[in-house]
């Protein structure tokens, strides 16, 4: 990926875009070496390597790719080392180029025809509107090099595509439009919104039948009003889940919030509908627990031990994708039944505190202790 | 002293698991085969044998009389599930000693539905019995034995001369429940209140081996009501007390076939069926200006609609009924009448008083009320969908509006 600016030194939204777009990738299992001019520091993620001019053993000539700008303002002939570097870089195992607005254009187009890679340029703003109508010519010409052999040209609205297809000769076959994101804290404070929303809140392991959650969505999903569905945590699935998401069609209906603070976890519990524990096995399941301690009603399944202490939680075999489809959907479509159950679920949990359990616990340590029970 | 032994024979058409998906796939909400053989399974346990031990001593005691209510749902059952229990039916009621009531064919709570649908199911049930027994009965029943001063006007309006009533403290105010009262809004209504401490003596604790007069005995039950003042004794309870709720092992059957041979070695008691018993004079009128039942520990409708759940369900299903009957289809209209079996609302009910809670769980064929909530409302809603495909040709389903979006 040919970029400018990353976490921490950034000035605008190219850095967090690329920050938080190598994030996912990564989780996904893609990774990612980052290009850019200046040497860091940079925020660490894993899966992201990086490089820069300064680390290249084999400049031609001392100097050749010496970078003396920084982030915030380049120094002439900064752009064009920059590129020979690109143009040079070894490109190893990498099976795609993508480079982001105009810096990298030139060396990235040189790197691609001489690898046979495929070329990826995304334009999050074009110079005609970041000099207000009077474009600097030589970043014009980079980004119209970037634009015209890129195979896919991304851009950040509608508004840009038609930009680069009136204003840029891009073909309008080629060009997607790929919107920019908010970051998941921000995300979380949104989600006390109207919107219902099913949670699913706990590792992303292979036990813990997440997919199962996302088939069932993706079975619940077409009904209108469409709910939100939320997966919290993480874990060795993940890449998996995220794939399966995206190809079950669900991008606009699945959040997938990573690991989240003990306060997201409380403000996700405030705003949830409905909790979904879809476990193959579950010795007892207190994610589920706490949801219901919550007030959320909850679908576990009938393997989960939690299902032992009370009767205000739906059971579920945990491969019937259908059953707990149709679950999720009577208590989003029944709000009696929501009620009920949340509140039936509340009061069941109230009984389950930790002070009976730590005494049930020291029961069992007088029978070994005095000798047996009375 | 007369005593009226009253038993009732129901049982409802039980839903299948009818899913949020399933709506719209055409599947049926009941699972016929499985409703029949819980009801082969029953026959088995309660149905013959009782009906024998009952026919054995209508031939041998020629004083014995017997009243029976038997629901629209259970003919249907019983003619696909057990034939032979319908024709020993006959055969007691063709004794003439053996009185049939009238009550709602579908067990359902339709005395709380607008006008004409209480009408319209007494009168399903009225043709059901002349068309099976040839019997027109003059005492009405209500489902779950609910008695108000409205259901008694009804009653007088479809010309019955009498109705039976829980006998509890709450509409006696005082007096016995072994008096012929009648309506105080309808004195040609009489009413006969069930004794519900001899009746419960019998339904409920007989096999209850901490219960202070366990075992029970025919002789000691039958000194019992000789010991008690009054002129009738009203003993109502359900058929399955018999072989289901009290195993064969506990004894119950060899009791019932020992009541009528007691009952007639013991000077001053005789039997009626409910025909004969609100026959006698009534000494006092009774008002009831809210709904008793026979049910729970506050006999009142709490057991059917004493929830959030169970009022919801009730409410949409009262508005699909509108839809249902402009619609105009039959098999809509019985559709939506066996949803609107009583059972089913029951099923529904959540926790409760300890002895209560037992006796509902006893009864449910679910796993919790939430699931009979949802698979009550799934059915229903896919009810709706067809009484509006019905009505409007492609229109598109609207939103209920229970289910608006806060």
């Amino acid at each position: 990926m040919v970029g400018w600016e990353w976490p921490p030194n950034h000035s605008g939204g190219l850095g967090v875009h690329c920050f938080e777009l190598c994030k996912e990738l990564t989780k996904m299992g893609h990774s990612v070496t980052f290009l850019s001019p200046f040497p860091g520091p940079h925020t660490r993620v894993e899966g992201v390597t990086f490089r820069c001019p300064a680390d290249a053993p084999d400049d031609p000539f001392p100097g050749a790719y010496e970078i003396r700008g920084s982030p915030g303002g380049w120094q002439e002939g900064d752009i064009e080392r920059f590129n020979a570097w690109l143009a040079r870089f070894p490109i190893g195992e990498h099976h795609l180029i993508h480079a982001h607005d105009w810096f990298g254009t030139v060396g990235a187009t040189e790197l691609a025809r001489r690898s046979g890679r495929p070329l990826v340029m995304t334009v999050h703003s074009t110079e005609y509107d970041r000099s207000l109508g009077h474009p600097w010519k030589e970043i014009l010409e980079r980004e119209r090099t970037g634009v015209a052999s890129a195979d896919r040209v991304i851009a950040v609205s509608e508004h840009l595509k038609r930009q680069l297809v009136e204003r840029y000769g891009a073909s309008p076959d080629k060009v997607r439009v790929i919107y920019n994101a908010v970051r998941p804290s921000e995300r979380l404070a949104a989600l006390t919104g109207s919107e219902m929303i099913v949670l699913y809140l706990g590792r992303l392991a292979a036990m813990k039948g997440v997919d199962t959650f996302l088939r069932a969505a993706a079975r619940v999903a077409p009904r209108t009003p469409a709910p939100l569905f939320v997966v919290a945590g993480e874990g060795p699935e993940a890449p998996r889940l995220l794939l399966l998401a995206a190809r079950l069609g669900l991008a606009d209906q699945v959040l997938f919030l990573g690991k989240i603070s003990e306060e997201e976890r409380v403000t996700l519990l405030a705003a949830a509908s409905v909790f979904v524990l879809p476990s193959v096995v579950e010795p007892f399941g207190i994610a589920a627990a706490e949801a219901m301690a919550a007030g959320i009603p909850a679908i576990v399944s009938k393997t989960s031990g939690i299902a032992e202490i009370t009767d205000s939680v739906f059971t579920v075999d945990f491969w019937d994708v259908d059953e707990f489809a149709s679950r999720i959907s009577e208590l989003l479509e029944y709000p009696t039944l929501r009620r009920a159950m949340g509140d039936a679920g509340r009061r069941s949990m109230l009984l389950e505190g930790w002070e009976a359990r730590a005494l049930q616990t020291a029961g069992v340590y007088f029978e070994l202790v005095t000798g047996g029970r009375r | 002293m007369r005593i009226v032994l009253y038993l009732h024979l129901h049982q409802p058409w039980r839903l299948a698991r009818f899913r949020y998906l399933d709506l719209g796939s055409g599947r049926p909400y009941i699972d016929e085969a499985r409703n029949l053989e819980i009801f082969r399974g029953i026959a088995e346990r309660c149905y013959r044998p009782t009906l024998a031990r009952l026919e054995a001593a209508l031939e041998r005691e020629p004083e014995f009389r017997l009243s029976l209510s038997i629901t629209g749902t259970y003919l249907e059952q019983a003619a696909k599930a057990a034939p032979d229990v319908l024709e020993t039916l006959r055969r007691l009621v063709r004794t003439g000693r053996v009185a049939l009531l009238s009550e709602t064919y579908y067990h359902s709570l339709a005395f709380l539905l607008p006008p004409p649908e209480l009408h319209d199911e007494v009168e399903l049930h009225r043709e059901a019995l002349r068309r099976e027994f040839g019997v027109r009965p003059t005492v009405l029943r209500m489902t779950e034995l609910a008695y108000s001063d409205e259901l008694a006007r009804f009653a007088e309006g479809e010309r019955f001369r009498g109705m039976l009533v829980e006998g509890w403290e709450g509409i006696l105010r005082g007096m016995p429940p072994t008096h012929v009262y009648c309506a105080a809004p309808a004195p040609t209504v009489s009413l006969l209140a069930r004794h519900y401490m001899l009746s419960d003596d019998i339904g409920f604790r007989f096999s209850s081996t901490s219960w202070s007069e366990y075992p029970l005995t025919a002789e000691k039950y039958v000194r019992w009501i000789a010991a008690t003042p009054g002129e009738v004794v009203n003993l109502f309870m359900d058929f399955e007390t018999f072989g289901e709720h009290h195993p064969a092992s506990s004894g119950i059957l060899e009791f019932l076939s020992a009541l009528p041979r007691t009952v007639r070695a013991t000077p001053g008691l005789s039997w009626a069926t409910v025909d004969e018993a609100v026959a006698l004079p009534p000494r006092e009128s009774l008002s009831a200006p809210t709904t008793v039942s026979w049910a729970d520990q506050n006999r009142d409708l709490g057991a059917w609609l004493g929830n959030d759940l169970q009022r919801s369900a009730f409410e949409a299903a009262k508005k699909i009924g509108v839809l249902v009957r402009k619609a105009g289809a039959p098999e809509l209209l019985e559709t939506w009448r066996r949803l609107l079996t009583s059972d089913h609302f029951y099923y529904m009910y959540v926790g409760g008083h300890g002895a209560d809670a037992g006796v509902h769980q006893y009864f449910s064929s679910y796993g919790s009320p939430y699931d009979a909530y949802a698979n009550y409302m799934n059915s229903l809603m896919d009810l709706r969908r067809r009484a509006l495909e019905r009505l409007g040709g492609a229109r598109v389903p609207e939103r209920p509006e229970w289910n608006r979006p806060r």
